[in-house]
């Protein structure tokens, strides 16, 4: 009865998980499908025909050339890419460097105000971009760093969502811990660095990681604060394509999904234990 | 290990990103064409006309000599200078002296078809002379002899009237009692009269219709001869014989004009010519009319007298015109003492002394005949239309001619039986004397009439012969025709005997240059030119063959410059002379200029150049920056900076232009498309279209 649950419970699980992984089969197997049968299949959708899009997740004259001609023929991609790259790092290195700290003073430290700064803090995570886009234009602009990548980075690096995912992870280290460390002679920073940071390593790499996909998807901040094309990351080069280059396309979306991919397998540990030490701590 | 492996993936992951990146970058690169440019600069659009030809001489002369003579020897060769009086060639001797002998023996025989022609010529003339002689002499005799007979009628006539008039007288009746008889008598003489004038008339209408006959053939035969002349040539024979009745006297008076429906006149009756003989005289170009006039006055008053009878009446009146006042025929009535009336002319008897005056007939020759001689079946149909256009009139003349009969001797026959009822109620022997008084006198008129008649036949034949015999002869030219050709001769012995005496020398007539010899040493000489001659004294002039194209820019009047093909020599600011198509190749111009003295040699080879300069224009491109689209019209292609995702990239922008001049470098363009600060694109490595990337060449 038992393996009769458990397969049925596979079984539905895996089901769920066909149902999650479907669109990436769709990119995977269209990046392989002839340009004629992505016209015939896609036209409905995007070439003004009539009728109903379909998709076969076998194509009938599978073919390479979209990937060559992305690969081999398409700088552009290779320039957005960098572009996301930049913007992503950047970002991220920003937030470990002041969201980090940020998340362990609010959580080690009480001051006063900090449950204020905290509630600030949720109340600005809530706050989606469409509200926050003007005043960090009118920011931006009186800095004069419209349409250059900072306009998309800074925002980010101080963004109080990776301090909100960081101050939980940092809260739950327990005191004692930390005070055995005082006892033995470490000062903040060497007790910050020392012990909250391993200790809090899983909160850390979970905000990363989350982060970077934010980062790397991220399409409003480029579209509102970048107007020159050489700077626009490659979550922008999908717009470009019609459907005469549907089969490039898809063939970057593919390419898109790859670095995110590495990156969740490489903090997959990470991601677990601090799901798992929360599950704990609770 | 698991993370290391990722690691591993991950740093190749990347890796292969940054390979892909260069090699992407490296093949977006390729296709970028490199570009030269340039701005659009303000100047002028020059046209060069270039060309080669060569130096020709202005004049030509052709050197000719007698045909058919052998060459002895050619002295010079093509390409040769020569200088007036220069030996060209010489002829064979020996052929020519035959020649001479030739022609000189041609001549003697052409002189002789000279005598001869002229002596055929004399002859018949001659011979024509003497039949208008001839025809001129029978037409008086036979007048003559016809006014002879007449004059005897009359006499007899006269006669026999006395001799009634003179019985009766003795009887003791006076001429004019018997009314009845004046009357019968004269009904008689009118419906006679009536009788005489249908023969004339009848006689007159066969004569029109002969003379229309002869001139319809003229006129078929005789082309474009002259209607004056035709006139003139009928107008004596018409005097004679288009009168109803032509008189010996009155023949040549003017009754120029046929006159079908004349009226009878006197003038059918032969007049000795005594009174009125300058209305007789031959005067046959003046007009019909007077002398018409003049007849018909005369004849009206000879008819009061002939017609005048001793009872009233109006026979003068109801007399037709019909005697010729030469006649001087008076009417007077015979039988007044006998009480009746006879009407009876008065015969003058004149001799007949003066032969008529001929018809002047002009012989008109060598009139022009033009056209083809009609066939013979054409001219008789010819005849036979003219002849059916009379016919009616025709029979109407000869039924009114047998009905004038009828009605002569109904009133004879009247005027008999009545004179005989008379006879009867008188003696026997007075009936029968008077009887044969009226017999005879009424054979005496028959008599009478009988030789009017026959004597106006006799005028009508007679001058219709004079009339043919001075039909004019054919023309004849043959003397001076050989006359011609005997001059002819002359001229051309006279130019072998100068040949002859230069000893079959021909020299150059001037100084020149030899560009031709057609003739061949031992060969004969042609009627064609044997030598051609540059003529050095006319000067020269360079000609060369342009396209037309070409053609556009230069024209009579434009400087040029001209160098010799060796370099060494260059002529500047020559004006062109003349610019013409050439006939023979569609598309080539010949350009023309006349060169001064001592400038180039003549057959030297020379290159023409000639530049024209238009306007100003502001807006002038490289030819190689201008291209047409698939509409053949032009454009340029711009340098446009836009922003991409690879960057500010330089792209080439279509700008469609007029193009308002060009040459073989560049081009006007009308302003307002380019702006004279835009770059536009010259030239580049790669083909390159609106939209493609193109790359600034350092």
């Amino acid at each position: 009865m038992a393996k009769i649950g458990r397969l049925g419970i596979g079984l539905l699980l895996g089901i769920l998980a066909a149902a999650v992984l479907f669109p990436v089969c769709f990119a995977v197997t269209g990046a392989i499908t002839s340009q004629w049968e992505l016209e015939e299949y896609l036209a409905p959708v995007l070439g003004g025909g009539s009728g109903m899009a379909k998709w076969r997740l076998l194509p009938l004259a599978p073919t390479l050339r979209s990937l060559v001609e992305l690969l081999l023929d398409s700088p552009q991609f290779f320039a957005m890419f960098w572009n996301s790259i930049k913007i992503t790092a950047c970002v991220l290195a920003g937030q470990a460097l002041f969201g980090v700290p940020a998340a362990w003073g609010i959580a080690r430290y009480a001051f006063p105000g900090r449950r204020l700064v905290l509630t600030l803090c949720a109340v600005l995570m809530l706050m989606p971009f469409q509200v926050l886009m003007f005043p960090e234009y009118l920011v931006l602009d009186g800095l004069k760093l419209l349409d250059t990548h900072w306009a998309v980075i800074l925002p980010a690096v101080f963004s109080t969502y990776p301090v909100f995912l960081m101050y939980r992870f940092f809260e739950s280290i327990p005191e004692a811990v930390l005070e055995a460390a005082r006892i033995d002679g470490a000062g903040h920073v060497q007790t910050f660095l020392k012990m909250g940071l391993p200790l809090g390593m899983p909160g850390i790499m979970s905000s990363m990681m989350l982060n970077f996909l934010d980062s790397w998807n991220m399409i409003e901040q480029p579209m509102t604060f970048l107007k020159t094309r050489s700077l626009w990351p490659l979550s922008l080069f999908l717009p470009e394509i019609g459907l005469g280059d549907a089969g490039v396309g898809f063939a970057a979306a593919g390419m898109m999904l790859i670095p995110a991919l590495l990156l969740f397998f490489l903090g997959q540990d990470y991601l677990e234990q601090g799901i798992a030490a929360a599950a704990v701590k609770e | 290990m698991k993370r290391k492996g990722l690691m591993r993936i991950t740093a190749v992951f990347f890796g292969l990103m940054i390979c892909f990146t260069i090699l992407s970058r490296a093949a977006y690169q390729e296709g970028t064409a490199l570009v030269h440019t340039g701005r659009p600069s303000s100047m002028v659009i020059s046209h060069q006309v270039k060309t080669t030809g060569k130096v020709e001489q202005n004049q030509e002369l052709a050197v000719t000599t007698e045909p058919n003579l052998r060459v002895a020897s050619i002295e010079v060769g093509e390409g040769d200078r020569v200088s007036r009086g220069d030996l060209l060639f010489t002829l064979d001797l020996t052929m020519l002296e035959e020649k001479i002998l030739n022609q000189k023996q041609e001549m003697e025989k052409q002189q002789l078809n000279v005598e001869d022609a002229k002596s055929q010529k004399d002859v018949s003339r001659q011979q024509k002379a003497n039949e208008q002689a001839q025809a001129s002499e029978n037409y008086s005799l036979n007048t003559n002899r016809a006014g002879v007979a007449l004059s005897r009628a009359a006499r007899n006539l006269n006669q026999a009237r006395e001799e009634l008039k003179e019985f009766r007288k003795n009887s003791g009746r006076e001429e004019g009692d018997d009314t009845v008889e004046a009357a019968l008598e004269a009904d008689l003489e009118e419906k006679t009269q009536a009788y005489v004038d249908a023969v004339q008339e009848l006689d007159s209408l066969k004569w029109q219709i002969e003379n229309a006959v002869y001139q319809a053939l003229q006129a078929a035969q005789g082309g474009t001869a002259s209607l004056e002349s035709r006139q003139t040539v009928l107008t004596g024979a018409e005097d004679l014989l288009l009168e109803e009745a032509p008189q010996p006297a009155a023949s040549f008076q003017a009754e120029t004009q046929p006159q079908p429906a004349a009226s009878s006149q006197p003038e059918t009756q032969p007049q000795p010519a005594a009174g009125s003989q300058p209305e007789t005289q031959p005067q046959p170009e003046t007009s019909s009319q007077p002398e018409t006039e003049k007849s018909e006055t005369g004849p009206a008053e000879t008819q009061d007298s002939l017609l005048e009878e001793e009872s009233p009446g109006n026979l003068s009146d109801a007399a037709p015109e019909e005697y010729d006042p030469d006649i001087l025929l008076e009417e007077e009535p015979i039988l007044q003492e006998t009480g009746e009336t006879v009407w009876e002319p008065e015969i003058q008897e004149e001799p007949w002394t003066e032969n008529p005056a001929l018809p002047e007939t002009e012989q008109t020759e060598g009139e022009t005949v033009s056209g083809a001689p009609p066939t013979e079946e054409e001219l008789n149909r010819l005849e036979q239309s003219v002849r059916d256009g009379y016919r009616e009139r025709l029979e109407a003349a000869q039924n009114a001619a047998a009905a004038a009969l009828e009605e002569k001797n109904r009133a004879c026959e009247a005027l008999a039986r009545y004179q005989q009822e008379r006879l009867a109620a008188e003696s026997a022997a007075e009936a029968q004397t008077e009887q044969g008084l009226l017999d005879a006198l009424q054979a005496a008129r028959d008599a009478y009439v009988d030789a009017s008649i026959a004597a106006n036949e006799a005028a009508v034949t007679s001058g219709r012969a004079v009339a043919a015999a001075g039909i004019p002869q054919a023309s004849n030219s043959s003397d001076r025709v050989n006359e011609i050709t005997y001059e002819q001769m002359e001229l051309q012995l006279e130019k072998l005997e100068t040949l002859l005496e230069n000893q079959g020398r021909v020299c150059a007539p001037a100084d020149g240059l030899v560009t031709g010899i057609y003739i061949q040493t031992g060969g004969m000489t042609a009627e064609t030119t044997a030598v051609l001659l540059a003529d050095l004294s006319k000067g020269y002039r360079f000609v060369g063959e342009i396209t037309r194209e070409q053609e556009k820019y230069i024209g009579a009047g434009d400087l040029v410059t001209l160098t010799a093909n060796t370099g060494r020599e260059s002529f500047e600011e020559l004006p062109v002379s003349a610019v013409r198509a050439d006939e023979e190749k569609e598309g080539v111009y010949t350009v023309t200029v006349q060169l001064p003295e001592d400038t180039l040699e003549l057959g030297a080879a020379a290159a023409l150049d000639f530049t024209k300069k238009s306007e100003v224009y502001p807006i002038c491109v490289p030819l190689s920056a201008l291209y047409l689209d698939e509409k053949n019209l032009p454009y340029v292609l711009v340098l446009d900076e836009i922003d991409t995702i690879m960057g500010t990239e330089t792209r080439a922008r279509k700008v469609s232009v007029t193009v308002l001049e060009q040459n073989e470098s560049f081009a006007a363009l009308a302003e307002g498309a380019v702006g004279s600060q835009e770059e536009v694109i010259v030239s580049s490595d790669k083909s390159v279209d609106d939209g493609s990337r193109v790359r600034l060449a350092s």
